[in-house]
């Protein structure tokens, strides 16, 4: 009787994300009908008054330029710097094979450790958050990049090769359509991390954002605000999260069967 | 007739990483003349698709060499075009702007490829699919694009790699049938391999049979058929005397292929 929703039209999709959304609401309500200690927990209906409340009196539009400027500014330089560092990786044997390694050393170092010693470096404000985010949100980016450039089917660089083309021809007609849904896959990483940076960021140095009207909000015990800043937050990762997926399936419609 | 295509003591062994190497062709000497339809059948290792590559310019020979039309070859040039056992389709282009991707890569306008490419897409079948994705089609279906783009490059010679190998009997007998009509059509010179016999033999004028490891030439079988050819002749006498007489000759070869795989 739910065949409609498995459906692979707009509507259906828009259905399914509206059904979550109210059913993880009603969750949200009933569990606070019990837990009725505010500190811990408020229901939906109090952090909508509260969002209304920020938006009303300026608080939501000030820390959403600061937290949108940084985050969007330095997401897309990470994924230009990211595209570009996996294109110098793919292109070189020996640059992937000495760069490689401390590239994957620098992933796996906790970046965001490092939040205090940005914020020490570059003062507070928006040069640490854009460094920060930069270099948490990168990774991804290259290592897609560079796989996705390496895992080019061989038969169809025989065949163009077959066909006469030039290197050039062979990465802008094979190589790079090919990995262009890697990288996409890469990016949607990208921009999850990236909101997790800026908040971090925001936390341990700034005057305005999201992430820092979520720490003052907590330490007024303000829990309604927080879910609020959280839920804005939330937001911008599903939208970005489902517009990147969309992009996916656009360039590579040959995979899905 | 004059030699359009001239194999001359081609060698070619292959390095192995652990300094070991292998022979995979030794001696091969091939004409193939102008408009000739010639097959070469061989056993799997027989070295028929390293020929192939070889003669398209995809990869040197260890020794010997190949003209077409009296040029040696040296490079993948626009005389010849192949055509794969694999789909090597682009998947994010349509079938009219894979069957143009040759006349694109040369640099032509972009109407005239398209003109082009409609005029080999109707040869082959395709007519209105044009717009559809590779993934949309049926293998057999997928296999005319890729002749289709050969031909869009009008070379001098096609070279086929077991392009029907993927495919199933029935969806092969049919694509033999079109490609006859099609290579009667545009007069082109093919060089074809295959492991099917029957299918060398229903297209060719001329076999080439191939001995395995080192690849050489073991045989050559003239087939005197009629043309235009039926799928009817495929149970008279003679054709199936020719495939008796040609399973003979590799029929020692696949056998003893069999023991080296076990």
């Amino acid at each position: 009787m739910f065949d409609f929703l498995e459906q692979d039209t707009r509507l259906a999709s828009a259905l399914r994300i509206l059904l979550s959304t109210v059913t993880v609401l009603a969750l949200w309500q009933i569990v606070s009908l019990f837990v009725t200690n505010r500190l811990l927990l408020v229901p939906p209906a109090d952090v909508a008054v509260s969002l209304v409340q920020e938006f009303w009196n300026g608080a939501l539009w000030t820390n959403g330029v600061a937290t949108v400027t940084a985050v969007v500014s330095s997401f897309l330089v990470s994924v230009v710097i990211g595209i570009a560092i996996g294109l110098a990786l793919a292109s070189s044997r020996l640059l992937s094979l000495t760069g490689g390694p401390v590239l994957s050393a620098l992933n796996s170092v906790p970046i965001i450790a490092l939040a205090p010693l940005f914020v020490a470096w570059l003062g507070l404000g928006f040069a640490s958050k854009f460094v920060l985010v930069l270099m948490v949100a990168v990774f991804p980016v290259v290592v897609t990049t560079e796989a996705g450039l390496r895992a080019a089917d061989k038969p169809l660089i025989e065949a163009a090769r077959s066909f006469n083309a030039t290197r050039w021809q062979i990465f802008t007609t094979v190589t790079f359509p090919y990995a262009l849904p890697f990288i996409v896959s890469g990016i949607r990483v990208a921009w999850a991390r990236a909101l997790v940076g800026i908040v971090v960021a925001e936390f341990f140095g700034s005057f305005a954002g999201f992430g820092f009207a979520i720490l003052s909000a907590s330490q007024t015990f303000d829990t309604a605000r927080v879910l609020g800043y959280v839920f804005m937050l939330g937001a911008m990762g599903l939208i970005g999260s489902v517009s990147f997926a969309a992009l996916e399936r656009r360039l590579a419609p040959w995979r899905q069967e | 007739m004059t030699a359009l295509l001239r194999v001359e003591g081609v060698d070619k062994t292959f390095k192995r990483a652990n300094k070991s190497s292998v022979e995979a062709l030794r001696g091969i000497n091939i004409t193939v003349n102008e408009g000739e339809f010639v097959s070469i059948v061989g056993a799997s290792g027989s070295g028929k698709s390293t020929l192939l590559r070889i003669i398209d310019g995809l990869l040197k020979p260890s020794g010997g060499d190949v003209f077409v039309d009296g040029k040696r070859v040296v490079a993948p040039g626009r005389d010849r075009a192949m055509v794969f056992q694999q789909d090597s389709l682009l998947p994010w282009k349509t079938v009219s702007e894979n069957v143009g991707y040759g006349l694109t890569l040369a640099g032509r306008p972009k109407a005239e490829t398209r003109k082009v490419a409609e005029r080999f897409i109707t040869m082959t079948g395709l007519a209105g699919f044009e717009s559809h994705y590779p993934h949309q089609l049926s293998g057999g279906m997928r296999q005319r694009v890729n002749v289709a783009r050969a031909l869009a490059v009008d070379p001098r010679i096609l070279l086929l790699d077991e392009p029907f190998a993927a495919l199933d009997a029935q969806t092969r007998e049919i694509m033999q049938t079109e490609l006859l009509s099609i290579w009667q059509e545009s007069r082109k010179t093919v060089l074809l391999i295959t492991h099917q016999i029957d299918e060398a033999v229903f297209l060719s004028d001329r076999v080439i049979i191939f001995s395995a490891r080192p690849g050489t030439v073991r045989e050559e079988v003239k087939v005197d058929l009629p043309r235009p050819r039926t799928l009817e002749m495929k149970r008279t006498p003679e054709f199936v005397g020719l495939l008796d007489r040609i399973w003979k000759l590799i029929e020692e070869e696949v056998r003893s292929g069999l023991k080296d795989n076990q």
